[in-house]
């Protein structure tokens, strides 16, 4: 209230800085065999993820999910548009720039746990260590850390054919952790486990996303986890939707 | 360096999810090891070879042959053969008078190459004369030493050891000794009575005469060397000159010197020694033909025997090329947490690499141990064939280190296109379709 007695509007709250963001995003894949023609997954698509948010993105199959993921993580390039991580502009990234953004900024988890069969569990976590050229000694130190962080301490001696596949889902996000990364990006990370296994990986990729202030941005078909996170957006017919829930 | 490495030999060391690719493996370090350690051996043989010719060829020649530009042979040679002598790294000299001759016994004949020698010297220089295996060398040395036809003056030493000038042996029948083939060929054996006969021959009322004189075959060598062999011949200087009536003059000074691959040069420094007029040639000028002959068989034998680690290195580019093709998905996964290309390039390099260096490692131990053992165990030889009664080995350093560099050279070679395709994977390419 000021002097004037005049009610003043509330002041709106200040959006806090997005970091990430996706602006007029097109991802067009060249004809992909004889006489089919470009398959578009998106036009103009954008999107933004503010510090400390867990973005959700659900859709059908073959909506575009694990590509858009791709262009965030600087995996891939779009056919236009620009992906911006602060401020830095994705597209403008030397392919060494990029690989040292997804080594930095971006842990990833695949749906699959893809971890290196020849390597133990905690070599498989220190792995992003070891190639930035950090020392053995203290890269297994650190992977050592983030595997008992996802509940597998005793288990860093094994291969991951030794593991479960919850736990090796967790050892492979622990990997995705261990550089402390901005981002953490998520494509279907409990897509190939049963519902009690991919419950406790969902809990346990919830918890650390609080426990480390991390950014996330998660692709699932689960709409039970999807409605657990920040927010809820739906790839459909190539736009983004805000899904309000109920 | 040392992530690359880690993963490399770890990838090396792992069962494989297709077992081909660990036996092809297998055979490459198999193959690079077998390609080494047979050029490692091929190698120590020639060079044995080699050696075993140029002793037997150096122990039959002198190093350094000083004469006349215009071949007018070297007159009041007593004092330059002294003076010469003296010349640093000159180790030994000795005179010689070379002439053609045709040496025959009955019907038999064959043309030959007489050197006048003074045995003292002449065995100074070369070891022909102790190369007689029937009869005796012994027989030309003068005078009182076993000579049966042979008398020389003994007064003072160089006139005992040269003979004066203006003194003439008297002579019954000299000694000759010949090589082992032109004995063969003219069908003589020691004791026998030839007839040597010289083309320089005297002048008569009844025109040019050839010049013979009947020789007493003495003693018959044999140097392994065909050429030495079916043409030597050697007499007492002496003898020899006055069958080619030249008196008191030799055609040739030969030296032995103390390092062997210098000759060329000590040779300059004799001819400035002996002043104008005069050339030498090395033991190497006079068999450059046959050591070029050796080293082109050494380098044809090298190239034909590095075939062998050129297959060895294809297998090393199918096993790679496979690999690839088995981690496509690990290279991707590498590359989505930050592998770059160059350290995904690398990791292959340094895996056929590993593959190379396990199997050069492998082919030079066994190469160098397969080398000792023909060495110390003497592997033989059909003499009459090979002129040598054993396999000669000669392992040498050097080799081992330009056979280590063309193996590791070629794998690297052979890994360049999988490691270069496997920096090419597309990490959501790979991923999408799994």
């Amino acid at each position: 209230m000021t002097d004037s007695g005049r009610m003043q509007p509330f002041p709106k709250p200040q959006k806090p800085q997005a970091v990430l963001r996706a602006e007029g995003l097109t991802k067009v894949y060249a004809e992909v065999s004889e006489g089919a023609g470009g398959l578009e997954l998106f036009r103009g698509l954008d999107l933004a993820v503010h510090a400390g948010e867990m973005v959700a993105i659900v859709g059908e199959s073959g909506a575009g999910k694990s590509t858009l993921l791709h262009l965030l993580a600087a995996l891939d390039k779009p056919t236009a548009g620009e992906v911006y991580c602060g401020e830095a502009q994705l597209s403008k990234f030397t392919a060494r720039e990029a690989s040292e953004f997804r080594n930095r900024d971006v842990g990833y988890v695949w749906q699959f746990h893809y971890l290196l069969p020849e390597f133990t569990a905690l070599e498989n976590v220190a792995m992003p260590l070891l190639a930035r050229g950090m020392g053995r000694t203290a890269a297994l130190e650190r992977g050592a850390y983030w595997l008992g962080e996802v509940g597998l301490g005793t288990r860093g001696h094994h291969r991951s054919g030794e593991l479960s596949g919850g736990e090796q889902q967790r050892v492979s996000l622990a990997r995705a952790l261990v550089t402390e990364p901005k981002l953490l990006l998520a494509d279907e990370p409990t897509g190939d486990l049963d519902t009690r296994t991919g419950e406790a990986v969902f809990e346990l990729i919830q918890g650390l996303h609080q426990a480390h202030g991390l950014t996330s941005v998660l692709v699932t078909h689960n709409l039970d986890f999807a409605g657990r996170c920040t927010r809820m957006l739906r790839l459909k017919g190539g736009r983004l939707e805000e899904v309000t829930r109920s | 360096m040392r992530f690359e490495l880690f993963i490399a030999a770890r990838y090396l060391r792992a069962k494989r999810r297709q077992a081909v690719v660990g036996v092809i493996t297998a055979i490459s370090i198999i193959g690079v090891a077998a390609g080494v350690a047979s050029l490692i051996i091929a190698l120590a043989i020639t060079n044995g070879m080699r050696r075993d010719m140029q002793e037997r060829l150096l122990g039959s020649t002198a190093h350094v042959d000083l004469m006349r530009v215009a071949a007018d042979g070297i007159r009041n040679w007593r004092p330059l053969l002294e003076k010469l002598r003296q010349v640093p790294h000159v180790t030994a000299a000795a005179p010689g008078l070379y002439g053609q001759v045709l040496i025959s016994r009955g019907a038999r004949s064959g043309g030959g190459l007489i050197k006048g020698i003074i045995p003292a010297d002449e065995k100074t220089v070369g070891d022909l004369l102790q190369k007689v295996y029937e009869g005796s060398a012994e027989a030309l040395e003068p005078a009182d030493n076993g000579s049966r036809s042979a008398r020389m003056p003994t007064s003072g030493d160089e006139t005992a050891r040269y003979g004066a000038p203006d003194t003439v042996a008297v002579q019954t029948v000299p000694p000759i000794v010949i090589g082992k083939d032109l004995a063969e060929t003219i069908g003589a054996k020691v004791g026998d009575t030839v007839l040597v006969t010289s083309p320089q021959g005297e002048l008569t009322p009844l025109g040019l005469v050839p010049k013979y004189q009947r020789c007493s075959l003495v003693g018959i060598f044999k140097s392994g060397f065909y050429q030495y062999d079916s043409s030597y011949a050697f007499m007492r200087l002496k003898d020899a000159q006055r069958l080619f009536s030249e008196p008191d003059l030799i055609s040739v000074i030969s030296f032995k010197v103390d390092d062997l691959y210098k000759a060329d040069k000590i040779g300059r420094v004799i001819e400035e020694e002996a002043g104008k007029g005069f050339q030498t040639t090395s033991w190497m000028q006079q068999n450059r033909e046959l050591f070029r002959a050796l080293k082109l068989e050494q380098i044809v034998t090298f190239i034909v025997l590095a075939l062998i680690v050129c297959v060895a290195a294809l297998n090393i580019l199918i096993a790679l090329t496979m690999m690839v093709m088995e981690k496509t998905r690990d290279i991707a996964v590498l590359m989505s947490f930050g592998v770059t290309e160059m350290q995904v390039r690398r990791i292959f390099l340094m895996q056929g690499l590993l593959i190379s260096v396990i199997g050069t490692l492998l082919g030079l131990v066994l190469g160098y141990a397969l080398s000792w053992a023909g060495g110390h165990y003497r592997f033989p030889l059909d003499a009459s064939v090979y002129s040598i009664d054993y396999l000669p080995f000669a392992p040498r350093v050097w080799d081992g280190v330009i056979v280590a560099v063309v193996s590791l050279g070629v794998s690297l070679m052979a890994t360049l296109y999988p490691s270069g395709s496997a920096a090419k994977v597309l990490p959501a390419e790979a991923l999408r379709y799994e």
